[in-house]
């Protein structure tokens, strides 16, 4: 991946320039660094604006703007980890928020120490470019965007309910400090659409909902090109509707679109390889992973079944460069060529299993307690061309889309059922495919890849975790991927 | 400091004197303390203390709204928001918000709740109660909850609320694929039943031992009201007006026809004692009992004032956020605290006269193929519990429901004379106050 040089180069910029006192940060980890058996403090400070518009059938429903800012702090002690926030920035709240991470952390009586693997310190500051900064975009602007996207959709003569556009974006900016002495102030700017279309055809209906997310300014809006693939996707559902014929129960070699294969590597690969879950951490909440500590090294899927996570392409939803433990972010090989390769880790669980974190640590604004997270989790690419791929599947299915998806909580058993699929006759695409729907387990999916073409694509999305629930900007993705011989209902 | 609700009205009265026309503010100040702990330990203590103000203007139909956050300096926030909303475009659907001269009924938080200085004991205590029911490995959260909040609208609307939650979730494992899982949710600490949950998801947990894969085919099942917590967080979203409007709802249309059995009969009712009650909603408007689905009929969706407007009906005073919160859309008029109305059956009497079926503890993940028409699939988690001529006969894993949310709440066949109120996560969401249900011949499948 070209990501970490371009990392470098965006963090050669001037350094950031959010309006978060230091100096408060810095007296409130003094005040928790003069606590005995400390092994770490850290202390977040955070401010966030943010801009919202619906429009619905092309009339403006709601426009929101915000601004918030706030603090928190994380004290680690042998005993316990307490972390205390507050939506106020000062010296006073600082004091308090240590007072009280301090009480809860003592109050932990862990059986089994808390302890953290090693970091090196770091100062520094990174920002995400903005070529058009969105906070200088008018309310019009963001309306007139959205209004052009409805006139395009309606353009289509497809009968279309809803005609819900959601537009929003913020600004996060942030400054970490810990007793170790990193020092990272960060600024990091993300654009998101959502889309709610119900397509009406003779009585039947298909309904499309989907998500584009960047990080970056309003440039990331054309690149996302919506003016041709949502009216696009629209006719198709016309189509799926009027000439889509059922599949008939059976087994198929089945071609996976890069939305289906990156929904795969997020539900199936990413979610069982975060180390908290494998610890039990989310027990009774995202459940914990068919996983086991021993089963690293062990093989999941076929020769071609490699997922990567990495949170440090350019542009994507899910960016860092330095996650909230201040730990530098890398690309992270999950599934390397079918084996179970490397978990994500924060510092806790990196600890746990005597390694290095990965800096996989986030949370989804600072009221709450940073957790193991994904990033961009995306199958590798392969060697063959998006046609190749269909070459000598005599009968099978292409999922391009999907709708429906769920998967139980080890993370074993998935269902996909497509939003626009099409058989394949004789290595050709052949016609619609309706709602074709794949029931399987997680070794069974990567287990039955052969193939694997070239041209990764990207799908924005916020992953729900912890306790209380974050929501967290990530990126799918995949290239097309090829599974053989697999039941589809 | 002043009361929520005078700071409420002096914005309220900023913004009017600006040139706002419509004006709602609701002022909030919470206080949340999080016990979470997993392998039978506590592994973390977040807390996090939150104020701040939602505000909502409209100069005619020009609207916005605004988190002010930054407390100490809301009056120019105020004058600021008035004057971009002058400025904001046009939002043709929008009807005006609540009015009248409204009469609120006083709420009171359990002072044991909000004083409470340590409640970790009550997760050794349903720690240990799993434990003694032969689980070997239990997590869970518990939340200490203390909100207070004021509202003042040029609508009319003047209210304060406070409420104290105390909400303890238990998942007990006594074998890596044999759990259960168990709440307790109350608004007075004197109820919290600790020992109990832990208990109940400890037996449960022992009940799911040895899980063989589950078959395929039509079962009758039986829900737990936890299952059902999460079965009424998709039902409830799909009668909200809101998304009927958009397409997204299988209830469109079905105003006064049948859209469940007649054993069914679903209130929204945020007047009752429980962890979500609520003097008023979004906008202001005293909360009230509101009947949905009448023995299977369905008599109304959920109505802020604009979406009254627009499908010619009176709001139900359930408006939502006018900033939206995980996962919904701003303005979405929402379900405070569902209720499934109890029935007359003993919880055993439904397993015991239940043929071949399964009795499922928790689902999560429910997800849909088409809003519209009601397609959808969720996963049971915990207890999946066998049942052949009217016993529990053993395990099973690795199932789901893949069925019709219209045709599941009209093959409700047997409703309990117990319920209980839950709240789970992002699933068994908002709280509600359930029975056990059991539902006729429900499509189960597997992977393949």
């Amino acid at each position: 991946m070209s990501g970490g040089r371009l990392l470098e180069e965006m963090m050669m910029r001037p350094p950031v320039t959010c309006m978060i006192d230091e100096d408060i940060a810095l007296r409130t980890l003094g005040e928790a660094e003069s606590k005995e058996s400390l092994i770490l403090a850290e202390v977040r400070l955070e401010e966030r604006d943010m801009r919202h518009i619906t429009v619905k059938e092309g009339q403006v429903s709601s426009v929101i703007t915000s601004k918030d800012m706030g603090m928190n702090v994380r004290i680690a002690l042998p005993t316990g980890i307490g972390f205390a926030s507050a939506n106020r920035i000062s010296k006073l709240e600082g004091s308090k928020l240590v007072q009280a991470a301090l009480r809860q952390a003592k109050g932990g009586k862990r059986r089994t120490p808390v302890a953290l693997a090693p970091e090196p310190a770091v100062k520094t500051s990174w920002e995400v470019y903005q070529k058009h900064k969105t906070a200088d975009m008018s309310t019009d602007d963001r309306l007139s965007y959205l209004r052009e996207l409805d006139k395009a959709v309606t353009k289509t003569g497809v009968k279309v309910q809803g005609r819900l556009f959601e537009l929003r974006d913020y600004e996060i900016g942030s400054y970490f400090a810990n007793s170790e002495g990193s020092r990272i102030r960060s600024f990091l700017p993300r654009i998101t659409l959502e889309s709610s279309n119900m397509v009406i055809s003779g009585g039947e209906t298909a309904q499309s909902i989907r998500q584009w997310g960047s990080s970056g300014g309003w440039e990331r809006t054309h690149e996302w090109a919506l003016h041709e693939v949502l009216p696009q996707e629209l006719k198709m559902l016309k189509r799926q509707i009027e000439k889509g014929k059922g599949v008939k129960p059976g087994q198929y070699d089945l071609v996976c679109g890069p939305e289906v294969a990156g929904i795969a590597a997020h539900e199936s690969c990413g979610h069982p390889m975060e180390a908290d879950r494998i610890l039990g951490r989310e027990m009774s909440q995202a459940g914990r992973s068919f996983i086991s500590p021993d089963m690293q090294g062990k093989r999941i899927g076929s020769e071609y079944a490699t997922v990567i996570d990495d949170p440090t392409v350019p542009g994507s939803y899910g960016y860092y460069a330095y996650d909230h433990e201040g730990v530098k972010a890398r690309p992270r090989y999950l599934y390397k060529s079918g084996i179970i390769n490397e978990f994500f880790h924060n510092r806790e669980t990196a600890s746990r299993f005597g390694v290095q974190s990965n800096g996989s640590s986030r949370a989804e604004f600072y009221l709450r307690e940073p957790i193991v997270r994904m990033g961009n989790t995306f199958v590798a690419p392969g060697d063959f061309e998006d046609d190749e791929i269909f070459g000598d599947v005599k009968e099978g299915v292409l999922m391009h889309s999907f709708t429906e998806w769920n998967i139980d909580d080890k993370r074993y058993n998935q269902k996909y059922v497509s939003r626009e699929a099409y058989f394949i006759k004789e290595g050709e695409i052949a016609g619609p495919a309706k709602k074709c729907v794949l029931e399987i387990t997680t070794p069974g999916f990567w287990g039955a890849i052969d193939a694997v073409s070239k041209k990764l694509e990207f799908s924005a999305a916020e992953c729900g975790k912890g306790d209380p629930i974050q929501a967290m900007a990530v990126n799918t993705g995949g290239p097309m991927v090829r599974l053989r011989k697999v039941v589809l209902k | 400091m002043s009361e929520l609700k005078d700071i409420a009205a002096h914005l309220v009265d900023i913004a009017g004197r600006e040139g706002a026309d419509d004006v709602i503010a609701e002022a909030t100040d919470s206080r949340t303390h999080l016990v979470r702990f997993s392998n039978s330990e506590i592994d973390a203590v977040n807390s996090w203390e939150e104020s701040y103000v939602q505000m909502f203007v409209a100069v005619g139909k020009r609207t916005l709204a605004s988190d002010l956050r930054d407390m100490g300096n809301l009056d120019s926030l105020v004058r600021a928001l008035v004057s971009s909303a002058g400025r904001a475009p046009e939002n043709k659907g929008y009807g005006g918000i609540a009015s009248g001269r409204f009469k609120y009924r006083p709420c009171r938080a359990d002072r044991a709740i909000v004083n409470i200085k340590d409640p970790s004991k009550h997760v050794h205590d349903s720690i240990s109660a799993a434990e003694s029911e032969g689980a070997d490995n239990v997590g869970g959260t518990l939340y200490i909850r203390h909100t207070r909040t004021g509202i003042a609208s040029t609508g009319g609307a003047l209210a304060s609320d406070e409420s104290a939650a105390a909400e303890l979730s238990v998942r007990a494992f006594s074998q890596p694929e044999a759990s259960g899982q168990a709440v307790s949710c109350t608004s007075r600490l004197s109820s919290l039943a600790a020992g109990r949950a832990g208990a109940r998801a400890g037996e449960l947990s022992v009940k799911a031992k040895d899980p063989v894969q589950g078959e395929q085919g039509k079962f009758d099942i039986i829900i737990e009201p936890l299952f059902l917590g999460s079965v009424m967080h998709s039902t409830m979203r799909r009668m909200s007006a809101l998304y009927v409007d958009i397409g997204m709802s299988m209830y469109a249309k079905k105003i006064g026809k049948k859209v469940a059995s007649k054993e069914v009969t679903i209130v929204d009712d945020p007047t009752i004692p429980s962890i979500s009650q609520r003097a008023f909603d979004h906008e202001g408007m005293p909360t009230r009992r509101n009947v949905l689905v009448k023995d299977g009929v369905l008599k109304t969706y959920l109505h802020g004032t604009s979406t009254a407007k627009r499908f010619k009906t009176k709001s139900t005073a359930n408006a939502g956020t006018f900033i939206p919160t995980l996962f919904t859309i701003p303005t979405e008029p929402t379900a405070f605290h569902p209720v499934v109305e109890p029935g007359d059956w003993k919880t055993d009497e439904i397993i015991s006269d239940t043929k071949r079926g399964l009795y499922l503890n928790n689902t999560w993940y429910t997800r849909y193929q088409d809003y519209s028409t009601g397609e959808f699939s969720t996963i049971p988690r915990d207890a999946i519990l066998r049942i052949e001529d009217g016993e529990i006969v053993g395990a099973a894993k690795n199932i789901r429901v893949s069925d019709n949310m219209l045709n599941l709440w009209k093959s409700v066949d047997a409703v309990s004379r117990s319920s209980e109120e839950v709240f789970w996560w992002d699933e068994a969401s908002p709280p509600s106050t359930l029975p056990t249900l059991r539902i006729r011949q429900m499509n189960i499948t597997r992977s393949s």
